[in-house]
């Protein structure tokens, strides 16, 4: 017997008893629904993780090195740091590691008032060393970036963020303006393109960078950093290149051991993949659910075919008369139950998605359609099928073609 | 040449309690091909027990059975399925056609078993034989009780075996309609087809040219009514 025989036929059988095979189908449409919602629900979740990250680290190829043990939660203000992190550090890290790409140098202050005539914010003021921009890969939407130029001659110049713009100017042309942070004049040089949202939905353009010696010297007066910011040759050298930092800086601290870091090296590719492997207790507990709902699903099938076994003892007597072997029939079962069982998972893959379309709608995330949950949902489907139509399938391939056929 | 050749053939079977019951006991005859032999009993005599085993659906407790030649009693389950699929067209007497399948289909099932190609032109025209082309669409639940008899001799027909096997075909029916159901056996039989009826209807005895009377799981009598014509 041939497969496309097999099939048509079990379609026909299928399609004959509708609402039979609906109900057979029901647990497995709902198992496979949610299931598929969730896995794209999650995964547009972890992709909008990832992009707000991206956004907000303009690149994953870097390593973030920032003073005190033990990695800091939050972001760290200068005041608040260890003052363990020198400017020398960064031109030593370049020097003294191989695949190291660029060092960027970083002050950062959150708490600093920033005023135009008679409006003020309060944005994340950085001051950065003049390649902070090219690590990150960050454009300006008009003006300049800062220049080697602007942090050898301490000049107050500013390159602002959209946010600051727009809360200071209100659409006046900020270029040229001079704004005051902390009471110390600075001239806006650029205005930095928009970037968005970060994680958690905040705002990643309530910023602006100032040249890092400028701050250093005549805004902070501090001679220490917040973060420095090494960029990869090769991101998949993070780990070799992290421990050679390490060195490099224990060697320049003069830590011995058994004396501990007094700075923190880490990856944000390794933290995002912590971030986004944990799923929340809730997404744990429905999913348990849906594969409890596939299994039921699944003891539906098994328990109507066993019934439609019983039912249909006297077609098994007569296919076992005309010719049927025990394996025809046990193919025949088994090919109409894996078949309602992929039917029931085709809908509940189309009604997932749609479910994970509304989510992610709600959540105003671009819906995440992967042909790898698409392919594991059919894949399991499958597998339900094959394996509740087992046993029918088995009991039908044994009716005693004599025993079904007396009347 | 013989179609059946059936010798000491017996069959027991064993009770819930253990206690053997013998069907079969002894039984041996020889039907040639293109007979048409009506094997007669009342129930419980043992028809069906030998029907069961000419039809490849039971194997002999003790004996031998041969079906144009070969030992079937040493065959596996797969491989008299495939000679039922070959050799034999059984036709019952509850018609047994899939009630959710049109008459076509019921007539095109054996295709399925018998390793051939589908051939619908051959379904067509065997359901055209037995006068119901016009009903090929009809879902067997929508035929009258000898329509669907006629239905299974066309089904039965199907994998062209050279031995059909009738079990009380007209049992279920009104006597106009079993009348013609044996006019159609009677024709195939002309066409050289070696027919096998089991029957307890003396009248259905007057169709075939040898009656064989089963008693008591012995063979009491063997009537040669007319000379037949061997294929």
């Amino acid at each position: 017997m041939n497969a496309s025989r097999l099939l048509a036929s079990a379609w026909r059988s299928l399609t004959r008893s509708k609402l039979r095979s609906f109900l057979m189908m029901l647990g497995v449409i709902v198992g496979i629904a949610s299931l598929t919602a969730l896995a794209s629900v999650g995964e547009a979740t972890r992709q909008e993780t990832m992009r707000q990250f991206k956004r907000m680290l303009g690149t994953f190829d870097t390593l973030t090195i920032r003073p005190g043990a033990g990695s800091t939660r939050g972001m760290p203000s200068l005041g608040a740091v260890e003052p363990s992190l020198k400017f020398d550090d960064g031109p030593a890290i370049v020097a003294g590691v191989r695949g190291v790409k660029r060092v960027a140098l970083v002050q950062q202050a959150f708490d600093l008032d920033v005023s135009y005539r008679d409006e003020t914010a309060v944005p994340l003021v950085l001051g950065v060393s003049p390649n902070w921009a090219d690590v990150r890969g960050e454009a300006v939407a008009s003006g300049e970036h800062l220049s080697d130029d602007d942090d050898r001659t301490l000049a107050r110049v500013a390159v602002i963020g959209s946010d600051v713009a727009q809360t200071l100017f209100h659409g006046e042309e900020p270029l040229g303006k001079v704004i005051r942070i902390a009471d110390v004049p600075f001239q806006v040089k650029g205005v930095m393109a928009p970037r968005g949202a970060g994680p958690g939905g905040v705002s990643l353009d309530n910023m602006l960078v100032i040249p890092v010696s400028t701050s250093a010297k005549r805004l902070f007066n501090r001679d220490y950093l917040t973060t420095l910011v090494v960029q990869l040759e090769d991101a998949n050298e993070s780990d070799r290149v992290a421990d050679d930092v390490r060195a490099v800086l224990r060697e320049r601290h003069r830590i011995i051991p058994p004396a501990e870091d007094d700075f923190t090296v880490s990856s944000p590719r390794a933290t995002l993949a912590q971030i986004t492997s944990v799923g929340t207790m809730l997404s744990k507990v429905v999913t348990g659910v849906a594969v409890i709902a596939t299994l039921i699903g699944g003891a539906v099938i098994m328990s109507l075919m066993l019934i439609g076994v019983s039912e249909r003892r006297r077609e098994i007597g007569l296919r076992r008369a005309i010719g049927a072997t025990r394996r025809d029939v046990l193919r025949q079962f088994l090919v109409e139950a894996a078949l309602i069982a992929v039917v029931g998972g085709a809908i509940g893959i189309v009604v997932g998605a749609g479910g994970a379309t509304i989510g992610a709608l709600l959540q105003k995330l671009p819906p995440a359609y992967e042909w790898q949950i698409i392919g594991a949902a059919f894949a399991i489907s499958l597998a339900v099928g094959i394996l509740f139509g087992l046993y029918p399938a088995w009991k039908a391939a044994n009716v005693d073609p004599i025993e079904a056929l007396r009347s | 040449m013989s179609m059946i050749e059936a010798i000491q053939l017996s069959r027991v079977y064993l009770r819930g309690d253990g206690t053997p019951v013998t069907a079969l006991r002894d039984v041996s005859f020889v039907i040639g091909a293109g007979e048409f032999v009506v094997i007669r009993g009342t129930s419980g005599s043992g028809k069906s027990s030998l029907l069961n085993i000419l039809g490849c659906l039971d194997t002999p407790t003790s004996g031998t059975y041969r079906l144009s030649g070969d030992v079937v009693g040493s065959l596996s389950d797969d491989e008299r399925s495939h000679l039922r699929a070959r050799r034999i067209g059984f036709v019952f007497q509850s018609f047994n056609l899939l009630p959710r399948a049109t008459a076509l289909e019921n007539v095109e099932l054996p295709a399925l078993y018998s390793g051939a190609a589908p051939d619908r032109g051959r379904a067509r025209e065997l359901l055209g034989r037995v006068g119901l082309g016009e009903r090929a669409a009809h879902y067997a639940t929508e035929l009258s009780g000898g329509e669907q008899q006629r239905v299974a001799i066309a089904r039965s027909l199907m994998n062209d075996p050279p031995l059909l096997l009738a079990d009380e075909p007209t049992g279920n029916l009104d006597s106009a309609s079993g009348e013609s159901v044996m006019q159609l056996l009677s024709s195939l039989h002309r066409e050289g087809r070696t027919i096998v009826l089991v029957t307890h209807d003396e009248h259905i005895a007057s169709f075939a040219g040898r009656e064989l009377v089963i008693r008591d799981g012995v063979i009491a009598s063997d009537t040669v009514r007319r000379a037949q014509v061997p294929a």
